[in-house]
């Protein structure tokens, strides 16, 4: 089992590095929450730049702005690779690297590769009406030793973990989809360098933090042509912790917050042949212990059609 | 069909290492591990506490506490009777976790309780919409902003205050155990068989009683919005010592009484000592000039917007513990390095390249001393190294007291002398000049540091009392003092001149302790 589990990994990095020779079929690009797959023996890059920002936020339920943060922006760099192992089965892989910066205020920023990821989507389910049911399994692995409870600044929170997705999708002969998301993330326990900390009210003499669990969904509503050469959507996003505690007033975050947040936004990708690009663009418009964040991406694509010999 | 099976196969591959990565290092358990604090027999009984020096009461016998019934009494009986066969048989598993909670020891208990209101307070005051910050009203300690703003000298003082009631209120308990000398219920009926460890130490007044109570009015005056959860504290306290078998109830409400007495007189001092002055922000003008005065150009500004009027300008007016105002002057830190001069530029640039390039380790140090804004700051930090030493030391109750009387009333002279010697000097932040910081900038000025002030204070204390642990106690205080390089928010002459004067300023605080009739 370990030696057959051996030789996918090794074909895994030949899908990836070795087709950097291309011959153009079919175009992909995809996300660990889309129906789109990469067919069998080919492979997708992205480089994906992002920027966050947020000027106000919500203090548990206070909306407020900080003089002392100004304007709070995050930007990455996510190199993501995605590969067909086959038509309905794909694996992502993504790891970002992220700075955050405060316009104002005396609060250093942070800086520093982030977590690797990792998604594996199957399409479980489709019928020749357009309806099509997918699963996606998810886990992540912090790799830069950033510092996880210099809320706002820090880069991440330091979790390793694992995600559960369902996905439904319609889509209509013409193009136009709807779809739907849910899923559950498993986040572990924390490391901070402290050894004492104020959560739910109490201190835990302890350096170990519970960061809560999270559930995420969303609705989206697009159009897509040519094997998804073009694609536009406009989608709802919810991320919402299971459990956690608020800011205090006046205070900073911290990891074991229940971060909740509801993103409206849209997203579009145009790849005519094996180079594209795609374009995402949200808005954070309600939340709880979270900024305001308004942000932006762009991300290159880069297909790899190459087949692999046996 | 087999085609099926092939791909079950092959997704179950791939997907092996998610769920069982994913499985192996979530576990779904979110509880986090905290340090198990056990009830032990103190390693010595300290007999003779009832002679130690108290702080405030003139002797140990200055509150009066009754003579108990005696161990034949009929009233006495029935408390054990009632001890027996009523409370004991049904115990709850909540009653029986109170039990092992308070067993830990009432000092460690109470001390961890008011680290906690500590932290709970610890958050400046936000601006309003006139760009003010509204100053906390003890008439009105639960609307926004709370009182009090537990920040490091406020805690120094509550843990202070805190300590010495607890000690002056045990060594008048130990006074009457031995004068009375009415032993624990199960020393007195064999059937009795306690929750607890029962050491020969005499049952009547309850130390833990005597702790809980002074601890309460302590905290209850320098919480006031948290009275009903002292309460409960208070009763659990009171309740967990019976519902072990270790002591009748008569036991407890003598405790309960001199406690609340002596914590009393211990409060009536507090209220004049000067801090009730030591928000005095009239007074900073004329200290700006002073310290121009002095030959200081460039004098502290804060950073924060809107600009927030400096913390306790006048704290160090406040009355020291171990030694006087004379005392006070003649030992403050000299002139530190002038803006611009080649001292001070070598200085700066040291913390320019940190800014630059903060090395992770850096990063750990300055966070793991931190103690900022929602910690028990740093005079927390210490009462719990203090805490933890008495308790892995088999201390008992009146020696862990007397520790932390020790340790806490030289943090609150350390804070004092450094609020004196920071308002003396009036010295910009680092952060006038451009740097940041990855711990959160205070709102007072540079010189001196107080974390390295505290943390030499209570390290020279700690190890005097525990001499096996005075490396590692001077090393952690090196380290406190490090860390706000590291943290790019003091100077390193803040830090080093800090760590001198809190050293010096600790062994006042010895001198008293060898001078308390402890043998200690």
């Amino acid at each position: 089992m370990f030696k057959l589990y051996q030789r996918r990994m090794k074909s895994l990095i030949k899908y990836a590095l070795v087709g950097l020779v291309c011959v153009t079929s079919s175009v992909y690009a995809q996300m660990p929450h889309d129906v789109i797959y990469m067919p069998k023996k080919t492979a997708c890059l992205a480089l994906t730049y992002s920027n966050s920002s947020w000027k106000e936020y919500w203090e548990n339920t206070l909306k407020r702005e900080n003089l002392n943060i100004g304007t709070l922006t995050t930007q990455s760099v996510m190199p993501m690779v995605a590969v067909g192992l086959t038509d309905k089965l794909n694996v992502l892989v993504g790891l970002p690297y992220i700075t955050t910066n405060a316009s104002a205020g005396n609060l250093m920023g942070q800086k520093g590769i982030q977590d690797l990821s990792g998604w594996v989507k199957y399409q479980l389910a489709k019928n020749d009406k357009g309806f099509s049911i997918h699963g996606v399994l998810g886990a992540s692995i912090p790799v830069g030793n950033y510092v996880p409870d210099f809320l706002p600044m820090s880069i991440g929170l330091q979790t390793k973990t694992a995600t559960g997705r369902l996905i439904g999708n319609y889509t209509h002969k013409l193009g136009i989809y709807i779809s739907a998301h849910g899923s559950y993330m498993l986040r572990s326990k924390i490391k901070v360098d402290r050894d004492a900390y104020q959560a739910d009210n109490r201190v835990y003499n302890t350096n170990e933090v519970s960061v809560p669990n999270a559930t995420d969904a969303a609705v989206r509503l697009g159009y897509i042509k040519d094997g998804s050469r073009i694609q536009a959507e406009l989608f709802v996003e919810n991320f919402t912790c299971v459990g956690g505690d608020n800011i205090r007033r006046n205070d900073m975050p911290f990891p074991t917050n229940n971060m909740t947040s509801t993103n409206v936004g849209f997203y579009g990708k145009y790849q005519p042949k094996n180079i594209g690009f795609n374009i995402r663009v949200a808005k954070v418009v309600n939340g709880i212990n979270v900024g305001q964040a308004t942000s932006f991406s762009l991300g290159l694509l880069y297909q790899l059609n190459q087949k692999v010999k046996k | 069909m087999k085609n099926i099976y092939k791909k079950i196969l092959k997704t179950f591959i791939i997907l092996s290492p998610l769920g069982i990565g994913g499985g192996l290092l979530l576990s779904c358990d979110k509880t986090v591990t905290e340090p198990i604090r056990e009830a032990y027999i103190p390693a010595k009984l300290d007999e003779n506490a009832g002679s130690w020096k108290p702080y405030i009461l003139t002797s140990s016998s200055e509150v009066a506490v009754a003579a108990p019934k005696a161990t034949t009494d009929a009233a006495y009986l029935k408390e054990l009777d009632s001890l027996k066969n009523k409370i004991m048989p049904v115990l709850t598993p909540a009653n029986k976790d109170a039990i092992a909670y308070w067993g830990a020891g009432a000092v460690y208990r109470w001390n961890e309780i008011a680290r906690e209101l500590a932290a709970r307070y610890n958050i400046p005051p936000a601006s309003n919409a006139e760009g003010k910050y509204p100053v906390p009203d003890a008439a009105n300690p639960l609307a926004d902003p709370r009182f009090p703003f537990a920040n490091p000298p406020y805690t120094a003082r509550m843990l202070a205050y805190l300590s010495v009631a607890q000690y002056d209120a045990l060594v008048s308990a130990w006074n009457y155990k031995y004068k009375f000398n009415r032993k624990a219920p199960s020393k007195n009926d064999a059937t009795i068989s306690a929750l607890l460890p029962v050491s020969d130490l005499p049952s009547y007044p309850s130390e833990d009683a005597v702790v809980a109570a002074a601890s309460y009015t302590i905290l209850v005056a320098m919480f006031p919005g948290e009275v009903p959860f002292l309460e409960a504290k208070l009763a659990e306290a009171k309740n967990a010592r019976v519902w072990a078998g270790t002591n009748v109830p008569s036991d407890i409400t003598a405790g309960d009484a001199l406690g609340k007495a002596v914590a009393a007189k211990v409060m009536a001092k507090s209220r004049v000592d000067g801090m009730s002055a030591s928000n005095n922000q009239t007074l900073v003008a004329g200290q700006i000039e002073a310290a121009k005065s002095r030959g200081i150009k460039d004098t502290w500004v804060s950073q924060e917007a809107p600009a927030r009027p400096p913390m306790l300008p006048n704290y160090g007016a406040v009355a020291t513990w171990n030694f006087d105002r004379k005392t006070l002057e003649s030992i403050r830190p000299k002139m530190p390095y002038v803006v611009g001069s080649a001292e001070w530029q070598k200085e700066f640039e040291e913390l320019e390249k940190i800014n630059k390039s903060q090395t992770r380790e850096q990063a750990r140090i300055a966070n793991y001393w931190a103690d900022g804004a929602g910690s028990y700051t740093p005079p927390g930090h210490w009462t719990r190294e203090a805490a933890n030493l008495c308790h892995e030391n088999k201390f008992s109750e009146v020696a862990s007291a007397r520790t932390q009387a020790l340790v806490s009333t030289a943090l609150m002279d350390a804070g004092i002398a450094c609020w004196e010697t920071k308002y003396y000097y009036y010295t910009p932040r680092p952060q006038q000049f451009g740097l940041k910081t990855s711990v959160g900038l205070p709102n007072f000025p540079s010189y001196t540091s107080g974390h390295s002030t505290f943390s030499a204070a209570a390290a020279t204390v700690l190890g005097a009392v525990f001499p096996s642990k005075a490396t590692e106690m001077n090393a952690k205080a090196s380290e406190a003092s490090n860390s706000r390089v590291y943290g790019l928010i003091h100077f390193r002459v803040d830090c080093e001149m800090g760590l001198t004067h809190g050293k010096k300023i600790g062994e006042y605080a010895i001198a008293r302790g060898k001078a308390d009739g402890s043998g200690y």
